[in-house]
């Protein structure tokens, strides 16, 4: 089937059945462990903070919450075009589905050139990894996310080329969902840094 | 435009945005029980991207079950360290 048309306005969801488990099950264990994992390193970061709120607050004052508030709307409306991509691939739209997930690549790669901006606004100011626990905090978790991004945008770009052609085992389904997921686990990670990271004060 | 406004998807993206705007709103004023807020808005926000966008609403209910009891456990650690500092 190839079909295409008004994008967005399409309706994409409600397709999977009720108990469909959404991409392969080992991606769920992937998924609960890497958040598991960042859990505890956010748990570290708040305990780290507890012994010194005064010089974490003044390291989280020379971070830009516009940067990082317009990096979590990049994120969110990534994650909707990646959902309304699946989905399109899912009903066989050979259009759709591709142009969907390049707009999801497009603002995974708006996230990355934002970071990088914030990143090189820091190093100007002199701030670096060592300057605070803070920041060794902040560059540690945000470029651990950033490789997580990095490696979802590879993914994006795979299911871009990939989808062009109707998808013809499940298998393949399957792989698409998965991707999805993971994509979904990059924003999921950065809703939760970024109020750790820019807003708890 | 109606259509779109229908689609559960797009719907939960609006209310993600306006969310993350409130947090940020939210997150100017201070005292522990913004960081409480903010954090409590944050995970709202992962259960929902985990049920609409990543589909978990159609999943079997084990699956649902994990990641909600998931979410909550993540939630009450990060609220129990950070009520250290307000405490």
């Amino acid at each position: 089937m190839r079909r295409g048309g008004s994008d967005l306005m399409q309706d994409s969801s409600a397709v999977s059945p009720r108990g469909h488990i959404p991409g392969e099950a080992g991606v769920w264990l992937l998924i609960f462990g890497e958040m598991s994992f960042f859990t505890a390193l956010f748990a570290s970061f708040l305990h780290a903070r507890n012994g010194d709120v005064a010089g974490f607050a003044a390291g989280q004052a020379q971070l830009s919450r516009t940067i990082g508030a317009v990096n979590t709307l990049l994120l969110l409306t990534s994650s909707l075009f990646v959902a309304k991509g699946v989905g399109a691939a899912q009903q066989g739209d050979t259009i759709r589905a591709p142009r969907m997930f390049a707009l999801g690549l497009a603002c995974g790669l708006g996230f990355i050139l934002l970071k990088g901006v914030e990143y090189a606004g820091l190093f100007a100011r002199g701030i670096a990894v060592t300057s605070h626990p803070f920041f060794a905090y902040y560059f540690g978790l945000t470029a651990l996310h950033l490789g997580h991004v990095l490696i979802g945008s590879g993914l994006l770009a795979g299911l871009t080329a990939a989808t062009r052609r109707p998808l013809a085992k499940p298998s393949h389904f399957a792989l698409m969902e998965s991707a999805g997921c993971f994509w979904h686990m990059v924003d999921l990670l950065w809703i939760v840094l970024f109020p750790l990271l820019y807003l708890v004060a | 435009m109606s259509a779109l406004l229908r689609d559960r998807l797009f719907q939960a993206w609006i209310l993600l945005c306006a969310v993350t705007l409130l947090s940020l709103v939210i997150g100017g004023a201070s005292g522990a029980a913004v960081g409480v807020a903010v954090l409590a808005i944050a995970f709202a926000k992962a259960w929902l991207v985990m049920f609409t966008f990543m589909d978990l609403a159609r999943a079997p209910l084990a699956l649902r079950v994990i990641a909600c009891v998931w979410l909550a456990c993540a939630l009450g650690t990060l609220l129990a360290i950070h009520a250290g500092a307000a405490g």
